[in-house]
This record gives C-alpha cells, structure tokens and sequence, in this order.
C-alpha cells in the first residue's frame, strides 16, 4: 500500500493548510479533555518536574562546592542552562515523546498504516498528534529558572539578547526534533529495536552542561560527534551575553539544515516502508 | 500420576534452571534494545566523570585525583548494572493489566521469577561491562586495579547483598501497584534520591556532611557506594569492612521483612477489589 | 462421590466511582468523586461434579469471569463459600493450584518471542513433572491439538487459533483435574473454534476432567456442554440441561425447507413467518403447538423437496431469557 501524495496544486495548498491547522486544533481539544479526567496527573507531573529539577540544581551545588568555574561558567550561568536544558526538555515530553515516541512500536506492529491513510501529511500528524499538555508546564518552570538565575547574575538581558535567545532556542528546538525523526525513522530499518526514544535521552544527558566543561574526548564526542550540547548552551550563551553573532547565525543554519536533511530522510523511510509491504 | 514428583531441593534447582534459561533466551531476542539501555546505564557515569576531571585538572579534589575518580565511576557503571532493579516497573504492569492472574494461579510465588530474570540479565550486561573495563584498562592507566582476589571477593559479596537489597526494595516499591497507580513515581522519586545518597553522582565523601549523615541511615550508600569502595579499595580497615557488612546485611533483611508484609497484605487486597 | 466445584451463595460486590462524560463531568469527578456499588456476582449457587463440562453463559459483565477468578482464588467472595477440588480457593496453596489450570482467552502464558516449546519445559519445571510423565503429556497434547509444525516458530509468528491451542496444551501438561476457561474461543476462526471443543471433548474423555468455561458463543455450548449456567447482571438465572431450557423457553419451531419448483415467499407467507428464503431454501416459523399440523398443511398444498422441524437458534432462545430477565416477567 503506499501513502497517499499530500495535494501539491497552487489551488489545493491553501485547503492543506487549513486542514493542518485543523487537525492541530482538534489534537489539541482531544488532548486536554482526556487530561483533566486523571485527578491526580496535573499535580504530579508538576511535582515530578520540580523534583528533578532539584536533583539538577543539587547535583550543579555539589560541583560548585568544589571548584568556581565550569568550564569557564560560574554557578547561576551554569542554572541559566539547566533552565533552557528544562525548557527543551519540556518541550520534548509534551510533544516529541507522546508522538514520535510511539512511531516505533506502530512500525512494528503495523498501526503505522492506519496513520498512513489519513488525508494528512504524516510527518505532522505523527509528530504532533499527541500531547502532554502537562508538561509544557516544564517549559515554563525552566524559563523561570533561567530568568531567576539571571536576576541573582545581576543581569538583565537587553532586548537584542532576548531576541537572540527566542531564535536561538527555537533553532535548538528544531535541532532537536530533528535529531528525534532521524531517530525515529530508524525505526523503519531497525524494526526489532523498541526503545529508540531512550538512546535519545541517554545521550541527551550531555546537554545539562555547557559544552567547555568536559575534558577533550568527551567534548568531542558531545560536541562534533552527537551535537547535543550544543543545544542548551547557545541559547544560554545568548542570555548570559556569551553569544557571539557567528554563532547565532550558525546555530539557525544548522536547524534550518537539519530540518531538511530530516525530512529526506522521512520520505526515505517511508519509501522503504511502503515498498517493503509495511 | 505416575513417577514420582521431583522433591523439594532438586525441583528447585530445575526451576530456577528453567526460569533463569527462558529469560536468557528472552534477552537474546531484545539484545538491541538491552544494548541501548546499558548505553544509557554507561552515559550518567560517564558524564559525572567527565565533569569531575575537568574539576579536578586544578589539583585533587578532596583527596581524590583524576584517576581516583575514573577509577571510581568505573566502579560505579559495573556495580549499578549488577545491582540495578528495573521490577517495579513491570510488576506495576502486570498488576493494572491482568498479567498477574495466571502467575496467581501457578503453584509457585512469582518473585521467582523476577530473581531469574535479574540473574540472567545481569550476568548478561556485566559481562559486557567487564570486558569494556578490561580493555579500557589495557589503553588507559587511570582505570587499572591492582590484582587483589581476597578483596575483589569481598567485592563480589558486597555485589550480591547490594543487589538483593535493591531488588527487595525495587520489588516492594512495584508491588504498591496493588495500592496506587503512582508505584513508578515512587521509583522514579527512590532513584533521584539514590543519585546523591547512593553515591551515583560523586563518592559520598563529597557529598555536604549532613546528606552523608541522612545517606548513613538509609540503604542507598549500601547498594552502591559500599561495594564500590570495596572493589576500588577505598575501604581500608577491618572496622570499615565491618561496618558496611553489617549495614548491608542489616539493610537486607529489613526489605526482606517488608516483601514478606507487602506480598501478603497486597495480595488480600488485590483479591478483595481485583485486577 | 463429593462434588469437584461446590459454590455456595457466591457474592461479590465492588465500589465504583462514577463520573460523567464531558468536561463538565470530569472537572466535578475531580472536585468531589462519587462511589457506587456494584454487585458483580449476587448470591450464586451451584454444584458441579467431576467429568463434567458446564457452560457459564452469559453478556458481556454479566459476572462469569468474575466467578470464575473466585473459583481459582484470585479473588475472595464478599460473602458465600467456594470449594474446589476440596480445597477453599483462596487458601489452597500450592497443592491446591497443582490440580488446577486456568486459561484467559485474551492473556497469555507463553512466552511470545520463544517457540511453545520453551513455554512448555518451563511449565513443566514449575509444576515438577518427571521428565518421563512430561514427555508422555506432551506428544499426546501435540497430537490431540495437532501442533506438529508449530513448536519450533516464535509464539508472535502464530495465528490466534495456533496460539489458543498451545496455551491449552502448556496449561495442562501437569494434567490438572479441573480445567477454568474463560472465553477459549474468543475471536478465533470456525475451524480453531471446532479444533478446540473437540479436543476438550476428548481431553475429558481421556482423563475424566472437570471442565468449566466461560463463552457468549452458542456453538461453544451446544458442542461442548451438557450442561449450562446462565448468568446475567449477577444473578444466575437457569442451572440445568441445555435441551430442557430450550423445550422451556422456546415458543416456536422453524420449519426449514427445500422447495419444489414455482414457490414464491408469498406463497409460504401464508402459512406462518417466513424467516429465510433463498430458493430453494425457506425458513418459515410457526408457533410450537402448530408446528405439525402447519407442516402438514404444507406439505399438502405446496411442492416441498424436504422439510424438518427445528428448534429456533439458541441466541434467540436465551436472549428471550435474559429480555424476560430485564424487564421482569415471566417466561
């Protein structure tokens, strides 16, 4: 069976659109009615997220309690990063996990094509088709980390650095939903494999500290190799004014590039899955 | 029927031969997903490392130098995996989606079942740990131990009372299912816990005074740092040696006591709203 | 001899919390829950002696598996007694369990990335049956259940049927002297389905096993049961001969029919409800005290190949009783 092709006509552009918006505003719906019947998820996912949270901010003391710097980083840049960590995160509990995290388990089991008949791009639909609404709240939770952290740096960040750091994160956000897809879509060679998810966040594990606290092999391993680390520390670079404009720059090409390259790779698993029969 | 049933010891040792063989086949079939999870088991070690040597590059860190410290997380990787407890989570399972029942309805206790599947995966994983420690060894100096078998089978001594300590707890934190849907969350928060207390994140004497003082009184430091000092040879005198013994064996048999509590009130419970 | 399974006033009642659809609702639930009782089996009573095969009929939460978990122990009743095999279920124990097996259509045993074969030396180490007993066991359960070619290929790469009959073969190679199956033969297809009866037939036969199953598929208790236990919302509400509920309930007979050349359904219609017509096949049913005198009046005037007078489809039988049941008259 092969997918049906997404409607590519000037005219039929602007209904695909509307649809996509749509079927968003629907996932959205369905996802918060079913949440709020579980009396105690709201709660505990807030307290789960605060809690380790804490564990973080504990683990950064205990280094701090034996050295000044990190890597260059003192202690409340080092928490800036733990929130951005915590905000990324976030958003990947809420949206990558619930969706994507499951595109495994469908290869295998061949749900994957009931997804597949759906007048849908699938790539939207799966990514976004569930979430955790719950966990946006980390989201937030680590933004307000980051900003505490700076208030006890005693540094505002002007208006350029905020910008700077919503791009930025944003670039980060997609670099990361990236590397998820490309995960993901291993799923579709790999189909014994059920828990790609948590390769993601072994590695991911990096990112907690800004990329010059490792000693060389690590570093490069998290920084050339598997570019995780990369992820929380430029957007934190960029509210702690260590960004330097080349970087920036750089950092959206790459999730510019990343983007494409996942979506290549999308249309070549599901080449290789429709014509492998699903 | 006819022949007589196998008694008592030997029918046993049949059992566990045959749970243990099952679940080794059964790894065998997930070895992929296995050597993701002992990727993840291998990553929280290592980055600790990573950042205490980059800490450590100025001096010795409270006595602890570089190769202290590699020697240690070392340590670290191989006992957590000898001694991790993953049951919690599909006891949980098996009790919210009916997996239970037909273990119920067998003639024998189910926790026979989780012990063989700990032993087979981790003799499994630690083997693998084992060979990747020797061949770091054999390029990187800071990782070598000197050869020692009294100590190395005081180690393995330590290992297993660790290892049934964190079962027991494990398994009695997933038999809360029978109680709550919230018995991973109680995982989860035993496992943040442990990070510190237990010695995951750096050797307890780094850790402030009054956390070691609180870590002292619970069994997180003698599931993990224990035996890991024992392997690397921080622990030095007879006084020491007899003090985490006892710990540990103190620390045992309090879980098992709580298993035995746990099994029974939950099972009256589960057979009074069911599953 | 004393009977295998006694049941004695059996009740079990649950609390339930109740909440509304809607967002409306879910916010009240979160704000004040509510609980209702719920009687899952209500003053149930029932004897059933060794060899036998018994049905458990009923709707979907009626309260059949629900008795069927306190007849092997898994629950405890909220009042009455149970004793199987003589033991009490929820206390017997092991040696209570070795005489025991229990099959749920919908969870298995087996281990699912391994061949049965693996399933089946676990099972026997677990239940410590010599070696020899064990291989006797299991070539005669291989060859009633016809599993030749199966027990080398992984338990995923099964069908529904194949795997329903090797989790039947794996429960009972300690040879238990009471089978509990709930719903064996859900979702499995007409030809796993027969498989199946016939080889507890003769598994029952052989070994004078009592056999108590669960089913809402008739066929199960036509080819199987001699007898039935109806249950519905609790209450068990016929314990007997499944021929004797029918001759009870059933107020009409079905004349089937093989027709002669030219006969139009209006042509029948005249004679009672026509059901069926597919020519030269036709249905007609009549109420029971005219079924032979509405035959002959048949046969008289219209040219009839064959005809035989059939009891209606027991579906329609026992759902009459469970309507009756429902709306509280008399059958």
């Amino acid at each position: 069976m092969s997918a049906p092709a997404t409607p590519r006509s000037a005219a039929s552009r602007p209904l695909v659109r509307r649809r996509a918006a749509a079927m968003l505003r629907a996932l959205w719906q369905v996802n918060v009615v079913e949440e709020l019947q579980y009396r105690g998820n709201f709660v505990a996912s807030v307290l789960g997220t605060l809690f380790w949270m804490a564990m973080a901010l504990l683990t950064v003391a205990l280094f701090f309690r034996h050295t000044t710097r990190l890597g260059g980083w003192d202690y409340w840049e080092v928490v800036v990063l733990l929130g951005v960590f915590n905000a990324l995160t976030g958003i990947i509990e809420a949206v990558l996990r619930p969706g994507l995290g499951r595109l495994a388990g469908e290869v295998r089991s061949g749900a994957l094509d009931l997804v597949l008949t759906r007048p849908v791009d699938a790539q939207l639909y799966i990514s976004f088709r569930r979430l955790d609404i719950w966990r946006f709240v980390d989201v937030v939770l680590g933004l307000a980390l980051a900003g505490y952290a700076l208030v006890r740096l005693d540094r505002l960040p002007s208006a350029f650095d905020v910008v700077a750091f919503l791009v930025t994160l944003g670039a980060a956000a997609l670099v990361v939903y990236a590397m998820w897809v490309a995960l993901m879509s291993l799923a579709f060679w790999f189909v014994s494999v059920e828990n790609l998810s948590v390769l993601f966040d072994a590695v991911y594990e990096a990112a907690r500290y800004p990329v010059s606290a490792y000693p060389g092999a690590l570093r490069f391993l998290f920084v050339y190799l598997i570019p995780v680390a990369w992820t929380t520390t430029i957007p934190a670079s960029a509210l702690t004014g260590r960004l330097g404009p080349a970087t920036a720059v750089g950092a959206v090409a790459v999730a510019a590039a990343a983007l494409a390259a996942t979506r290549l790779l999308w249309r070549a698993a599901l080449r290789q899955y429709t014509s492998a029969g699903g | 029927m006819s022949g007589a049933r196998p008694a008592g010891g030997s029918a046993w040792r049949e059992r566990y031969a045959a749970l243990i063989r099952a679940a080794w086949l059964v790894d065998l079939q997930y070895r992929a997903a296995i050597a993701i999870w002992l990727l993840w088991g291998v990553m929280e070690p290592l980055i600790a490392l990573g950042i205490w040597w980059s800490i450590a590059s100025g001096g010795d860190v409270e006595g602890f130098s570089r190769s202290d410290f590699a020697r240690y997380f070392f340590g670290v990787t191989l006992v957590n995996q000898l001694t991790l407890a993953w049951d919690a989570y599909y006891i949980d399972r098996w009790i919210r989606e009916g997996e239970m029942n037909y273990r119920l309805a067998r003639p024998i206790n189910p926790v026979h079942e989780s012990i063989a599947d700990n032993l087979a995966y981790k003799a499994r994983s630690a083997t693998l740990i084992l060979a990747v420690w020797l061949v770091a060894a054999a390029v990187w100096p800071a990782v070598r131990m000197p050869v020692d078998p009294g100590r190395w089978a005081l180690a393995a001594l330590a290992v297993v009372l660790a290892a049934g300590i964190r079962f027991l707890n494990g398994y009695v934190t997933g038999l809360l299912g029978f109680w709550t849907t919230r018995a991973t969350a109680l995982m989860e928060l035993q496992f943040g816990l442990s990070l510190f207390l237990s010695g995951r994140i750096a050797p307890l004497t780094l850790l402030p005074p009054a956390v070691q003082t609180v870590a002292g009184v619970l069994w997180f430091p003698y599931v993990l740092a224990f035996p890991v000092d024992v392997l690397t040879g921080a622990v030095t005198t007879p006084a020491a040696y007899v003090r985490g013994f006892a710990g540990q064996v103190v620390w045992l048999v309090a879980w098992w006591a709580a298993y035995r509590l746990v099994w029974s009130r939950g099972l009256r419970h589960y057979g009074a709203v069911g599953g | 001899m004393a009977a295998t399974i006694v049941a004695e006033r059996l009740t079990k009642t649950y609390q339930v919390k109740v909440r509304e659809a809607g967002l409306r609702g879910a916010l009240a639930a979160l704000v004040r829950p509510r609980y209702r009782e719920v009687r899952a089996v209500d003053n149930v009573t029932f004897t059933i002696d060794r060899g036998e095969i018994v049905a458990f009929l009923g709707p979907n939460g009626a309260g059949k598996t629900t008795t069927l978990k306190m007849l092997t122990g898994l629950l405890y009743p909220t009042a009455g007694r149970a004793a199987v095999a003589g033991h009490e279920p929820w206390t017997g124990g092991a040696p209570f369990k070795q005489r025991i097996a229990l099959v749920l259509g919908n969870k298995q045993q087996l281990l699912w990335d391994l061949p049965p074969e693996e399933t089946f030396q676990l099972n026997r180490a677990i239940y410590a049956i010599p070696v020899a007993d064990y291989r006797d066991r299991r070539d005669e359960l291989v060859t009633l259940l016809g599993l030749g070619d199966l027990l080398d290929k992984p338990v995923r790469q099964l069908s529904l049927g194949e795997r329903m009959k090797c989790e039947l073969a794996a429960s009972l190679l300690h040879r238990p002297e009471i089978l509990f199956l709930d719903e064996p033969t859900l979702g499995l297809d007409v030809n796993a389905q027969e498989a199946i009866r016939g080889f507890l037939r003769a598994y029952r036969d052989r070994h004078d096993a009592t056999i108590l199953l669960t089913s809402h598929y008739m066929a199960d208790v036509t080819a199987l049961a001699s007898r039935v236990l109806i249950i519905n919302q609790g209450r068990l509400l016929y314990d007997g001969a499944l021929d004797a509920l029918v001759a009870r309930s059933a107020r009409t007979k079905r004349l089937e029919l093989v027709l002669g050349d030219g006969v139009t359904e209006d042509a029948l219609a005249r004679f009672g409800d026509v059901r069926y017509f597919r020519f030269p096949n036709a249905t007609v049913e009549v109420p029971r005290e005219e079924a032979a005198a509405a035959s002959a009046r048949l046969l008289a005037s219209v040219p009839v190949a064959d005809l035989s007078i059939q009891d209606p489809p027991i579906e329609d039988v026992i759902r009459r009783a469970f309507e009756v049941d429902t709306a509280g008259g008399e059958p």
